[in-house]
């Protein structure tokens, strides 16, 4: 196929797209122009979401079956009109990384031509990095994982998290797990957070010993459980942002869910989970996104404290 | 009072009795769930097909009779339901015969039939003449879509209808051994019979209970009173690394805050410093997927 290169307008700024014919999803048909016009029917409910947090591109240039990578610096010849953020190099040298801050339109569609399907953001903002403003768990199920048992999990995470105050939002992670997030005024350390997921972690794993595990070696996990993950909070790591697309057949969309549709899922007889997330893909989900917007930010989004918790913790579960 | 099972009468010749089907027999059967072993969830009872696998919705289930190895007749809800007899509610008397001449073995399972107010005088007239001719009713009666032999007996003040087997449900004796009628030795008789006599009671049900059920019952009462704490699902069980962590996450806020109001807070900048220690994942996905 011809390379092909075409300008569009987005938000007042001239952008050249390359390649729109490219297959994305060679299963789906779904091309790299899809991709963009998906990030650009999602950008009014994406961007809030990943305003001012360091961004990690995950590419696809030959598509989902082709090899990807991880980019977390920044293309050389980035636009100027993109702001960035330089953190120090994590990897403890003296370098550091510029990361994309994608907080308009133009930047969604920039990085969606770069062929980067999945979006990995950082839990906390540029005007505090060291402090994450969301506490979040990834319920990841093994194999032989039913529906059912991930929901369960799930639904016993939030009550959890209820019992010491603290109210929880939940999303698909547009494979087969769900993310589970408590906002928070960002005034925590990495450290206080993954303590605090760790707690919790624990305790629920207590309630729960057989459906769930917190093994971090996938090969040691028991059959049938949910991997309890706690460990991605910390400085630099990041998650799937909410509504980013994910590389898989059928190309689905990490969504916000209803606690009420995750309570129901428990009686549903699915064998694996996936089928339950793939109903929300590329090229369904812009009707809904403005609807599934208020399950996750708006007025779901309560920026909650972590001492009162903690003062809840210490007497309930003692 | 006892939900009847239908509401209809007693027909014998040209007389009506308004009548109450009710159950006389209580299941006391203890009932156990099943529950998966490690967590308490109920098992679900799952339906597969065994020739592809799948599990199958009731929608997709047929009755079929195996009428030879592995061939079937299929027969529908609706083939069924033609067959069913209608549902009369009435026990119809179709003969008066003397209790001595039914073997005992034919009699299943029996209910109360309760007169009906405007009944209540032909009811008693009926049961006195049972009582007095030492007959029974054969009765035919409709109960829960299946049409049955019963008879119809009097017992204490009430009207007992017995379900009674058909003939063909009695496994006949001559299919298994047993010795043939003999003339037993008069001294072995004697000793035999003062076996008997000396065992000999009036029967009082009253006495035997079912002691199995009482037991489990016992044993049941006893777990569930002694742990009740430990079967309710709210209370963690204590673990003490979860204890441990809480202090130290308390250690830690308080550090924090003291930092907090010493120095500066973090710097709104984008410029930030990470603070972690190196670590080898250069390569790793570092993302929650």
């Amino acid at each position: 196929m011809a390379r092909t290169t075409e300008t569009i307008e987005v938000g007042g700024r001239p952008l050249s797209l390359s390649n729109r014919d490219k297959v994305l999803w060679p299963q789906d048909g779904y091309t790299k122009g899809d991709l963009v016009a998906y990030y650009l029917a999602a950008a009014s409910v994406l961007l809030p979401e990943v305003r001012d947090r360091p961004l990690t591109l995950q590419r696809y240039p030959d598509g989902i079956d082709g090899p990807s990578f991880f980019e977390k610096n920044a293309p050389k010849h980035l636009p100027d009109w993109i702001p960035t953020v330089t953190v120090k190099s994590e990897f403890g040298r003296s370098d550091t990384v510029r990361f994309i801050l994608c907080n308009d339109e133009a930047t969604l569609a920039y990085v969606a031509n770069l062929a980067a399907i999945v979006l990995h953001v950082w839990t906390s903002r540029a005007a505090s990095l060291d402090n994450p403003d969301f506490l979040f768990f990834d319920l990841d199920p093994g194999e032989g994982c039913t529906l059912a048992t991930l929901a369960r999990v799930a639904v016993a995470l939030r009550d959890t998290l209820g019992e010491i105050g603290l109210v929880p939002v939940v999303k698909s992670s547009g494979g087969s797990g769900l993310h589970v997030a408590v906002p928070l005024a960002p005034q925590y350390t990495y450290d206080f957070c993954k303590g605090f997921g760790e707690l919790v972690a624990r305790t629920l794993q207590g309630r729960l010993p057989s459906l769930t595990t917190l093994q971090r070696m996938p090969a040691k996990r028991p059959p049938g459980t949910v991997y309890l993950d706690y460990v991605q909070i910390g400085k630099g790591k990041t998650l799937v942002a909410p509504f980013s697309v994910r590389a898989r057949a059928k190309a689905p969309v990490s969504m916000p869910l209803g606690w009420d549709e995750v309570g129901a899922m428990v009686r549903k007889r699915a064998k694996t989970t996936e089928g339950e997330f793939e109903r929300f893909t590329l090229k369904n989900a812009p009707p809904l996104l403005a609807e599934r917007a208020a399950l996750w930010g708006g007025k779901s989004w309560k920026q909650q404290k972590l001492e009162p918790a903690l003062k809840k913790a210490q007497k309930a579960w003692h | 009072m006892a939900h009847a099972i239908w509401s209809g009468a007693i027909n014998f010749g040209l007389v009506t009795i308004p009548v109450k089907l009710q159950t006389a027999i209580r299941t006391n059967d203890l009932r156990f769930n099943f529950l998966h072993k490690t967590d308490e969830g109920r098992i679900n009872n799952v339906r597969r097909c065994s020739l592809d696998g799948e599990e199958v919705t009731y929608d997709d289930i047929v009755r079929g009779y195996e009428y030879e190895k592995g061939r079937y007749v299929i027969l529908s809800d609706d083939d069924l339901k033609s067959v069913n007899p209608e549902a009369t509610q009435s026990v119809d008397i179709v003969q008066f015969v003397d209790l001595a001449e039914i073997n005992p073995m034919y009699f299943d399972k029996p209910y109360y039939l309760e007169p009906d107010k405007r009944g209540r005088h032909a009811y008693a007239l009926l049961r006195e003449a049972l009582k007095t001719s030492g007959k029974v009713g054969i009765a035919k009666v409709v109960i829960r879509s299946r049409e049955h032999l019963a008879a119809l007996k009097p017992n204490g003040d009430a009207l007992v209808l017995e379900l009674m087997h058909f003939a063909d449900e009695i496994v006949d004796q001559s299919t298994l051994e047993f010795p043939a009628q003999e003339t037993p030795l008069e001294n072995e008789m004697k000793m035999a019979m003062m076996l008997i006599d000396t065992m000999a009671a009036a029967f009082d049900p009253e006495q035997f209970r079912d002691e199995y059920r009482d037991q489990v019952l016992a044993m049941i009462e006893a777990r569930a009173a002694g742990q009740v704490i430990e079967a309710a699902p709210a209370k963690a069980p204590r673990r003490d690394n979860v204890v441990n962590l809480m202090d130290v996450l308390q250690k830690s806020l308080e550090a924090s805050k003291k930092d907090r109001s010493g120095g500066s807070r973090t710097s709104a900048k984008a410029e930030a410093e990470a603070d972690e220690k190196p670590k080898k994942t250069a390569k790793r996905k570092s993302s929650a997927a």
